[in-house]
């Protein structure tokens, strides 16, 4: 056994009575393994891994247990015994690849500084080993890369590098905290691909982190499962996924979207009103759009470069129509468009609702940190105008309801609420002034997944409700699979493929759409 | 936490204590802060002049009340400037950018160049000496430091998703610019104000120390300070009482600022 983690609780000191976020988990590494740790936000799953690296907040406490390696318990050892066996025995990736490497070193000197502390290697030999590393991780010419700033690297090729730093000393146990959660689709499938091999190759144990279940059960054997910091089932991956013993297992299972699944309900699937009645209405078409972006732009306008090239597609009243493309596809930049938030475009967009909607990502910057939630759901009515304070209430009152929400919300400030309140925050503010066009535009994609399946859910019913139409854009290729009527995917500026979701699915014609559906876990 | 609670009691108290000076001396001097008595000339501290008298045997005390006022008015007065004026300039450039922001920000720079004081003489020897010529003349040497930071803060705000929701819902742009954003820098744009308002009373009592402030008979901390340095040796009350005051204001409003 490599490493033994016995009954180990760790609590926030600066609350009292203590907030414990891990509660007497226990759980053991072999030699070779790899072991996932699934879970979802504020389950504890991160805690456990930083307090083994000692990395955890200062006023974080580990109250009881043990962690042993090879018999050595971390917790007992002296800072300075700790810090020998820290990145050269156990390392560790992070999630951002773009906040994990010093921004002002070069790849290089930040690769062999592992070797500067932790070897007596001559300089020479620091350099050549490096870029071995480099090279094992996939990255094909080190030499250049050795001088290079992060800066100037893609996000895969950056955890690429955070691989090659971890892995550089031949460490016996490598942590992987949420390694591709910040990728694109195809890069993610390279780097769980890199991390197995690194696993076969050299032996290296391997504790996997990751809310992703599909992530887990390409990668893991063994997994633990962890809510509210307590481990509430542990065992082989495939068994806890044919047969999961707890109601929490079964839940996080069921929410993931999946390809497989949709197979079976689309019988069930009612057609939408306006495919039966044979009348279709179209509710947005893009006709031959070019969308531009200046750089540097001050008082003359900067370089300009081109972002969406020749797009054209349209939308029927009550189609949900999906965008898919890895970042940089330009997808983001021709919803803006479509919405009327970007005016540098040439060619046709005409929409038949004069104010199509948007839901953003990112609950935590699209509401005003500075308002209550019943300020920014009347705001649109203010906008508009012609409604009493009364009948503002009212209708709040009727939104919050009808995102699942209830009325004292509405006295909260924003940072007071969740990830999956907020978005329904949002979704009650794109839907205030009755939009029938609500453009999601990765609208579930930072969510945890059993959130995520009831925001997709309250999407649904809503639609069903009002008769919305949806542009829904995505990179998660399950999601899409599961929501849309058609969908339509971009590579690079460009519109490759559109159709419907299943066709598209199961025929794919163009080489990217391929490569798109082959990363799917 | 609890030493910067120590330090929010202490700036608190360091300010009431100044507030209430100002605002008793509204109402009630204990002598007329411009009655001559030439029979207590230079008197130490005593019961009847707590803080003793000055060259002309005018009442220190009763004038640092008087001082702190008008000091406080044209500390208040030339931040109030700048603040309204910056965050207009710095919400404006900061927001739309382009050639505005170019042109607008140079300006900036160029007042920023100068020196402060000298950027004062100027704009004083245009509009001439006086109390209400020091407020212009130092709310104007104050805009560009606001309007920088503003400025700032709306950039990176302007690119925050609930800025392209409210342009959706179809708000106006000065709603998205003063009701939107605006709430959203306020515990930024307090810290420099605070700051601010530490500076406009040095630079106060540096400009009428220098005679081009606030003019004789009238009392301002600076105005005395300058007075009283004839006297440095012979009356040191005379200097420490203007001093001690503007020092307590300083502090007191920096401690309280800490603590946010």
């Amino acid at each position: 056994m490599l490493l033994d983690v016995n009954n180990v609780s760790i609590g926030f000191a600066d609350t009292k009575p203590m907030q414990m976020v891990v509660n007497n988990i226990s759980f053991q590494v072999d030699q070779g393994e790899i072991l996932g740790i699934v879970g979802e936000s504020g389950s504890g799953k991160s805690m456990t891994a930083l307090s083994i690296m000692g990395l955890h907040k200062d006023t974080a406490r580990i109250t009881s247990g043990e962690i042993r390696v090879e018999g050595n318990n971390l917790l007992s050892m002296s800072e300075n015994q700790k810090r020998s066996y820290l990145g050269k025995e156990i390392a560790m990736v992070f999630q951002e690849p773009m906040t994990s490497l010093n921004p002002v070193m070069k790849i290089g000197d930040q690769v062999s500084e592992m070797l500067a502390i932790h070897t007596r290697l001559s300089r020479k030999e620091q350099k050549e080993k490096t870029l071995e590393a480099l090279f094992e991780v996939g990255l094909n010419n080190p030499e250049e890369l050795y001088n290079k700033y992060p800066h100037e690297l893609s996000g895969g090729m950056r955890q690429r590098v955070m691989i090659a730093m971890a892995m550089i000393c031949k460490p016996k146990i490598l942590i992987a905290d949420e390694p591709t959660t910040a990728l694109d689709v195809s890069v993610q499938a390279q780097i769980l691909a890199l991390l197995k091999k690194m696993n076969k190759e050299h032996g290296v144990s391997i504790i996997l982190i990751s809310h992703d279940l599909g992530v887990i059960r390409t990668m893991c054997e063994r997994t633990i499962v962890m809510s509210q910091g307590k481990i509430v089932e542990q065992g082989l991956v495939e068994d806890i996924f044919r047969n999961p013993k707890q109601e929490y297992t079964k839940k996080l299972i069921d929410a993931v979207p999946s390809i497989h699944k949709k197979m079976v309900e689309i019988e069930t699937v009612v057609q939408s009103p306006s495919k039966v009645n044979g009348q279709v209405s179209k509710m947005l078409s893009v006709n031959g759009v070019n969308i531009y972006y200046y750089q540097n732009g001050r008082i003359r306008r900067g370089v300009k470069k081109q972002i969406v090239k020749q797009a054209s597609f349209h939308i029927n009243e009550g189609e949900v129509v999906g965008i898919v493309g890895e970042s940089g596809s330009g997808k983001s930049t021709l919803a803006k468009a479509i919405a009327g938030l970007n005016m540098f475009y040439e060619g046709e967009i005409t929409c038949t609702e004069t104010r199509p909607q948007m839901v953003f990502q990112d609950p935590y910057s699209s509401l005003n940190q500075a308002k209550k939630v019943q300020w920014i759901l009347e705001e649109p009515l203010k906008i508009k105008g012609g409604y009493t304070k009364q009948e503002r209430r009212r209708l709040v009152k009727e939104k919050l309801s009808e995102v699942g929400l209830l009325e004292e919300i509405g006295n909260r400030y924003v940072y007071q609420l969740s990830g999956g309140q907020r978005q329904r925050v949002c979704i009650a503010a794109a839907l205030m002034l009755h939009s029938k066009f609500v453009i999601l535009d990765e609208a579930v994609s930072a969510l945890d997944v059993t959130i995520q399946r009831q925001i997709l859910n309250l999407l649904m019913e809503l639609k069903d409700k009002h008769n919305l139409t949806y542009l829904f854009i995505s990179h998660d290729m399950n999601v899409i699979h599961e929501i849309c009527d058609r969908v339509i995917v971009m590579n690079e500026g460009k519109i490759v493929e559109q159709g419907d979701t299943g066709e598209v699915f199961r025929a794919p014609k163009d080489e990217y759409t391929k490569k798109l559906l082959a990363a799917i876990l | 936490m609890r030493k910067k609670n120590l330090n929010f009691i202490l700036g608190a108290i360091l300010i009431g204590i100044v507030l209430l000076l100002v605002l008793v001396g509204i109402f009630y001097t204990p002598y007329d802060p411009n009655a001559m008595n030439g029979s207590i000339k230079n008197t130490a501290p005593s019961f009847a002049h707590w803080f003793g008298t000055d060259n002309f045997g005018r009442d220190i005390f009763s004038r640092v009340m008087e001082g702190s006022r008008t000091t406080f008015f044209v500390a208040i007065a030339t931040v109030a400037i700048g603040t309204i004026v910056g965050t207009l300039v710095g919400a404006f450039t900061g927001y739309y950018g382009g050639a505005l922001d170019s042109v607008l920000m140079r300006i900036n720079d160029g007042i920023t160049s100068f020196p402060s004081i000298l950027l004062t003489l100027v704009i004083i020897s245009i509009f001439g000496i006086g109390k209400y010529n020091i407020i212009l003349a130092l709310g104007i040497v104050f805009i560009p430091s606001f309007a920088r930071v503003v400025r700032s803060e709306y950039m990176v705000q302007k690119e925050m998703d609930y800025v392209k929701m409210a342009k959706l819902m179809g708000a106006s742009d000065i709603r998205i610019l003063f009701i939107h954003i605006l709430p959203n820098i306020s515990s930024m744009l307090f810290s420099t104000i605070t700051i601010g308002f530490n500076n406009a009373v040095l630079a106060e009592a540096g400009m009428s120390y220098l005679g081009l402030g606030v003019q004789p008979p009238d009392a301002s901390l600076g105005r005395m300070l300058s007075e009283a340095q004839a006297y440095l040796f012979s009356a040191p009350w005379y200097a420490i009482a203007p001093g001690v005051m503007i020092v307590i204001t300083v502090l007191g409003i920096s401690l309280i600022n800490e603590e946010r």
